[in-house]
């Protein structure tokens, strides 16, 4: 048996943001959530399952996010995801009927009912609705480190300016964990592995030891780390950061050679929700009749070809094989070379969002599964171990101070803050100082308007979220992003006014809470 | 602009919001492509409009402040008219505010060397300036930005114009703490002032980001804290055994090098493959 040489860690970010429109069912952001729950946190869920039923050891790292956790949590989302379910198998029983004249086609139809058939019967059945605790459980079984992040994804590079609204996305962040997790959480994933080391008092305040940054977070980090990032820092205020390794990020993430181009995996794009009969997939779109993703695809990548060839899952589960074979190899490269010039185990860190995992590449559970069964079956020179594992096992950590970064186009802020959405930060930034004046003026509220107080923190956090810049910056479904912070500043203003008023419209504070309910153990004085 | 009624207002709202968010799921497969090409679009954008002084003048910041918006929300209780009589629902609309009638100079690093700046001035700062300078204090007066280095200790000054209430600024320093000071000069020297600067307000400071791995070939120890202990060791950069094995000065791209030898480096060392 070889010598392990050093260590790869798997660090999966599973974030999306709050959406919660129990005032409508025409929200088709909504279904982000339901599509992730099929295509990224159940197959994630049943392949950690077959590793333990297999008898294969493994870590990985998941970070989940404040806004996730509630939407898992909450009855109404979890019912709307049956319904989609539901209308998922319809559709596909429905399928099966219509593609009966070609054999290919056919087979691919009784999958999609299948796997749905079966979502369901997990979801249900063996899940309790409960996806919270599916994970829970394989981190109590030791195989999984469950870390947190932001309350609502708050990029901290923009928020500081205001030190207290990074000081409450941090503590809202391990409250929220706390809740679902039973303890604390050793790590956190910066929202957009956004850092500025004023982050660091109160990462250390609310007991983070770790955190996760881009490769430049280390490598242009003050005095320069003698390993790059091949070994963590330790920020003077005693804050650890792992730095993301670039090789194995640029095999997956490459869009020219990255792994989920393989042309046997499944097409994206071809939806039968574009390309069925108007008529017939009509009950199946959006509500108002515009044609959208329904999950059931038919095609494979094929090559760059506008004639694809129908998806095959024996052929997917090849490529996904080999790939996994790939990287395999080339992180015993990679540390064979590593380790020669290092005098602790190096660790390779693979930081990626959780929904390129089966949503944008379809395969990537499979492939992760395959992957992990190799590390521990094949004679290779390293072991999977999570942050805490690491720092745990090797404690002496070079000290310096990791640069102000993120992982956004460039490596800092411009996602976040340029022409098409720099409107938002005054706002955001108003919101927050008045936020610290609510809670100077009234730290001892009662009643309502400690109610009202708890949903203005709420609103403010909301409007945070770094989603709707994201999405401004990126030019789609901009208007939703535009309404999400008009209605949140919107809300937090209103109510401000009423609270100093002492004036509080309970009806319109009642409906808002219902809306907006995230967070249900808030306390507005985290912001004193 | 006259504003619909409310009712309207939502019903419009409404239907926008399906129609544009039915075409989301689709467009959003191409997030990571399409954040880089935007972002870089901004940044062909703004360097078109550089002028001398390499300021990116932005060109929506045309309003004029104006009157300030107490409340900007408009809520209304209706009873719908389907068969759930009972069920009060709360029609919402807002818009952002334009301003908060606040004095306040901010600054925010959008990258190493480019700061964003947005300011505002009161009514009754507006009005003290009159009070003191005269009714035409704000057209006999310019708006400058004065940008201080603390790091390095310089500053210097750029002309604004009061059509704008946020500028993006070229800096020629990373990893520097500045700090902007929003002030006046008067238009033609000739005019009835005391004095040729008028100070508004001071922004918050900021460190922009650092950009390039820090070269210090007078290191001579590295640092290292044993995290459960707290204990603190140092070791001699020499002593230690890739740098030894390098037989060369401290560099971190050396080593990478050394890792990498059949590769191009700089492919592998991307910022602009980003995940988000």
């Amino acid at each position: 048996m070889q010598e392990k040489k050093g260590y790869v860690s798997f660090v999966l970010h599973a974030h999306l943001p709050f959406i919660h429109h129990p005032e409508s069912d025409d929200y088709l952001e909504e279904s982000w959530l339901y599509e992730a729950i099929s295509e990224t946190y159940i197959p994630l869920l049943t392949n950690f399952q077959k590793l333990v039923d297999e008898g294969v050891n493994f870590r990985i790292t998941m970070s989940m996010t404040p806004p996730l956790l509630s939407m898992l949590d909450n009855k109404l989302l979890q019912r709307k995801y049956i319904k989609y379910l539901r209308r998922l198998i319809e559709l596909s029983k429905k399928e099966i009927k219509r593609t009966a004249g070609d054999e290919r086609l056919n087979k691919l139809s009784h999958y999609y009912f299948e796997r749905y058939s079966n979502d369901l019967h997990l979801f249900k059945d063996i899940y309790n609705c409960n996806l919270i605790e599916a994970f829970k459980h394989f981190q109590d079984i030791g195989v999984l480190e469950i870390i947190t992040c932001g309350a609502t994804h708050g990029y901290f590079p923009i928020l500081y300016v205001n030190e207290k609204t990074v000081k409450a996305q941090i503590g809202v962040g391990v409250q929220t964990y706390e809740r679902y997790f039973g303890r604390k959480p050793r790590g956190i994933w910066l929202p957009e592995c956004g850092y500025v080391p004023e982050a660091d008092k109160y990462l250390k305040e609310f007991g983070i030891d770790y955190i996760i940054t881009e490769s430049h977070g280390i490598l242009y980090a003050d005095p320069t780390p003698v390993y790059g990032t091949f070994a963590p820092i330790v920020s003077p205020k005693g804050v650890v950061a792992f730095g993301r390794d670039m090789e194995s990020s640029r095999q997956v993430w490459s869009s020219i050679n990255g792994y989920p181009g393989d042309y046997n995996y499944r097409e994206f794009y071809r939806d039968i929700g574009y390309e069925a009969d108007y008529d017939y997939i009509k009950p199946y779109i959006a509500h108002n009749g515009v044609r959208v993703h329904t999950g059931i695809k038919y095609y494979r990548i094929t090559g760059d070809t506008d004639f694809k060839d129908y998806y095959n899952v024996e052929w997917a589960k090849d490529s996904a094989e080999k790939q996994a074979g790939h990287f395999l190899d080339s992180r015993t490269n990679q540390i064979n070379n590593v380790s020669e010039y290092m005098e602790t185990p190096p660790i390779i860190l693979c930081p990626y969002d959780a929904e390129l995992y089966g949503h944008w590449w379809y395969e990537g559970p499979y492939w992760l599964y395959i992957l992990f069964k190799k590390i521990y079956y094949d004679d290779c020179n390293f072991e999977l171990i999570t942050p805490s594992e690491y720092i745990d096992k090797y404690p002496n950590i070079q000290v310096a101070s990791p640069c102000r970064s993120s992982w956004g186009a460039n490596g800092y802020s411009e996602v976040w803050l340029n022409p098409s959405n720099d409107y938002v930060h005054r706002h955001l930034h108003v919101a927050g100082d008045r936020m610290c004046e609510l809670a100077n003026l009234y730290p001892n509220a009662k009643g309502l308007k400690k109610k009202a107080l708890n949903q203005c923190a709420r609103e403010l956090l909301l409007a945070q979220s770094s989603d709707w810049l994201f999405i401004i910056t990126n030019g789609t479904m901009v208007d939703y992003a535009k309404k999400r912070i008009k209605d949140h500043i919107g809300r937090f203003t209103k109510l401000y006014y009423q609270i100093k008023e002492n004036n509080i419209e309970e009806e319109f504070l009642k409906d808002i809470s219902k809306k907006d309910c995230v967070f249900p153990d808030i306390d507005y004085k985290i912001y004193l | 602009m006259p504003r619909k009624t409310k009712e309207q207002t939502e019903l419009e709202n409404e239907k926008k919001e399906t129609k544009k968010t039915s075409t989301t799921v689709k467009k959003t497969a191409t997030k990571t492509k399409k954040a880089t090409d935007t972002t870089k679009k901004s940044t062909a954008a703004s360097k078109k409009t550089t002028t001398k002084s390499s300021i990116n003048k932005k060109a929506s910041t045309t309003k004029k402040a104006t009157s300030t918006k107490k409340k900007s929300s408009v809520s209304k209780k209706v009873t719908k008219k389907s068969t759930d009589k009972k069920k009060v629902e709360i029609l919402e609309y807002y818009d952002l505010p334009y301003r908060y009638n606040q004095t306040v100079v901010k600054v925010l690093a959008q990258t190493p060397t480019t700061l964003f700046i947005y300011w505002d001035i009161s009514d009754t700062d507006r009005k003290t300036f009159i009070e003191k300078y005269g009714d035409n204090f704000f057209e006999t007066t310019k708006p400058i930005l004065i940008i201080h280095n603390d790091t390095l200790g310089y500053s210097f000054e750029v002309e604004i114009n009061d059509f704008a209430n946020s500028w993006y600024l070229h800096v020629s320093d990373s990893r520097s703490d500045y700090r902007i000071e929003l002030g006046r000069r008067p238009i033609n020297k000739v005019e009835n002032f005391n004095t040729d600067y008028i100070f508004v307000s001071m922004s918050n400071e900021i460190e922009s980001p650092n950009d390039k791995i820090l070269f210090d070939n007078n290191q001579k120890m590295v640092y290292f804290r044993d995290i459960k202990t707290g204990i603190q060791t140092e070791k001699i950069v020499t002593s230690m055994s890739f740098i030894r094995n390098m037989g060369k000065i401290y560099n971190i791209y050396d080593l990478y090098k050394q890792i990498y030898q059949n590769e191009n480096i700089e492919e592998i060392y991307d910022l602009s493959n980003p995940s988000s």
